[in-house]
């Protein structure tokens, strides 16, 4: 892996979300409008996979991020953060539609993203 | 189960609040005819106030924005002054007419310079400087100072008109409605998405899809309807709806059911500013949001004429605005308002609140585009109603009412 040959490996993930770490090279996307790319992309088995598990460590990831500000977080701790943005843009494929799309709606790619909120950027 | 979980359905009987707005069906023309529709530009929109963005956008001085008004092809650069001003111009250079800004948003060291060639304007507009002045011929570079538009504010929120000389006052615009939703805290809603569309539909159409949720059981059966039309509710009734003038407040009825579970991680552990009921206000709600006071409320559309629309609920708010291309084209404008994260938990409750929204509104809008081909091609002459439908039977008559009182001006009636 990368960073091994500098003898120190930066995590990837909180050491105590070391079993989300398969998860991070595909689900963990620069902003919103990459996420709504990521789950338009990807098939409905691979989505629900990313779902069940995120989901079923969702309390303790948020209770983890809880003890960070919000522009605090160490760059393991935005790759966590990043994860759970994820589950959030892929929650109604899962329980609304079973399906990546929105059931007959108007496309969402023909919205285009003029400004967004910073996925790690302090706020206050 | 305590006293909140019965609670009682609303009836049938907003329209006949209102009976000079009638009960029959409507004519469909005013939806895609051209010839109204460019009445419509004359009568209303040119007539009226638009909402481009808001103060905190510009917080420090030198801070900017761009913004351009489809419909009015007039691109609009909107800054914040030396002296702590908003201060709104035309973003056109005065040299050759190139925009002076070319960026969405940033900070200007105190100078806009034009990347044509070169003219250069501070933070009040005037021309500061011009490349080889001796090779032009007696400019007064007092006049040529960066136009402004009219602007106001109301509550944070900058609006301008696209005309020199209004014909009626930003306050006079926002009238009724502007007064008694005043007080909100419009403001604590720092952080905010902001998408557009284009819509192959009328600019009413992109109006109505909020405007009734007469639709919401059937349009939204797995999204909105179980949250919000749990109660037995099943209709999908408002609790009802306010005219101000041309403006109006649908108050939505709702319980909370059970929350999706990505949902309860949002709303239990994230503190997402959902459209959750609250008791504990920090602010007193003003008198035209839940203008009931009914412990059912939820969210209110509090739509101000002709093209914005909040969807506003005691923790946040979204604006829904349309800008008219043609009379079946339209852009549709979203932005999600939400309160600023101080944890990085708080984070993932503004993602999902907008997701949500985001998604909830592509199912509104599959219609759109296949009523307007119905209406194009003259397959659906006439709407009918329902009581609950009220909004749009109320924006009829508004356009209604407005073109023929512009038909009579201009036969010198009035």
């Amino acid at each position: 892996m990368a960073g091994a040959m500098a003898g120190v490996m930066a995590p990837v993930l909180p050491e105590a979300f070391a079993d989300l770490e398969r998860f991070v090279p595909e689900w963990v996307q620069p902003d919103a409008e990459h996420r709504m790319a990521k789950r338009l992309s990807t098939d409905m088995a691979a989505i629900k996979d990313f779902y069940a598990a995120m989901l079923d460590r969702g309390e303790a990831v948020l209770a983890w991020l809880r003890g960070y500000a919000l522009g605090e977080l160490p760059p393991e701790g935005e790759n966590l953060l990043r994860l759970m943005l994820m589950l959030a843009e892929v929650a109604p494929a899962v329980e609304w539609y079973d399906n990546q799309r929105v059931y007959d709606g108007f496309p969402v790619e023909r919205l285009r993203y003029l400004h967004q909120i910073s996925d790690t950027a302090a706020q206050v | 189960m305590n006293e909140m979980s019965k609670p009682p359905v609303p009836g049938i009987g907003i329209t006949a609040k209102y009976p000079e707005v009638g009960t029959g069906p409507v004519d469909t023309a005013i939806y895609h005819d051209p010839a109204i529709y460019e009445k419509e530009m004359a009568a209303i929109f040119r007539r009226s106030w638009f909402m481009i963005g808001r103060v905190e956008q510009v917080a420090q001085p030198g801070d900017f924005f761009t913004f351009y008004m489809p419909t009015f092809r007039q691109e609009v650069l909107v800054c914040r002054d030396r002296n702590g001003e908003v201060r709104a111009f035309h973003n056109v250079c005065t040299h050759r007419g190139n925009v002076v800004e070319h960026r969405r948003e940033g900070h200007s060291n105190g100078l806009f310079t034009c990347r044509f060639h070169g003219w250069s304007f501070d933070l009040q507009g005037n021309l500061k400087g011009l490349r080889d002045e001796e090779g032009f011929f007696g400019l007064d570079k007092t006049c040529l100072g960066l136009k402004p538009i009219p602007m106001g504010l109301w509550q944070g929120f900058i609006w301008v008109c696209p005309e020199d000389e209004p014909h009626q006052s930003l306050e006079e615009f926002l009238g009724d409605q502007g007064r008694d939703t005043a007080g909100y805290p419009w403001g604590a809603c720092t952080q905010f998405y902001q998408t557009e569309a284009e819509v192959a539909c009328n600019w009413k159409l992109v109006n109505d899809s909020p405007a009734e949720v007469y639709h919401i059981p059937v349009l939204h059966p797995n999204s909105a309807a179980p949250t919000m039309m749990a109660s037995g509710n099943v209709m999908g009734r408002l609790l009802d709806v306010e005219v101000r003038g041309n403006h109006r407040t649908n108050s939505h009825y709702s319980v909370m059911g059970e929350p999706k579970p990505v949902q309860k991680l949002a709303y239990y552990h994230a503190a997402a500013a959902q459209n959750v009921v609250r008791d504990d206000l920090e602010y007193e709600m003003p008198v035209g949001i839940n203008a009931t006071r009914s412990p059912f409320w939820t969210v209110d559309l509090i739509m101000f004429f002709p093209t914005l629309a909040f969807t506003l609920s005691a923790g946040m708010y979204t604006a829904h605005q349309v800008w008219p291309l043609g009379p079946n084209k339209s852009i549709y404008h979203q932005r999600v308002f939400v309160r600023p994260a101080t944890t990085a938990a708080e984070r993932f409750g503004q993602e999902n609140t907008m997701v949500e929204y985001r998604d909830i509104v592509m199912e509104d809008f599959s219609t759109l585009e296949r009523i307007q081909r119905a209406l194009d091609s003259g397959q659906i002459r006439e709407f009918h109603y329902h009581d609950h439908e009220f909004a749009l039977r109320h924006q009829h008559h508004v356009v209604s009412q407005t073109l023929a009182a512009y038909d009579r001006e201009q036969a010198g009636e009035i």
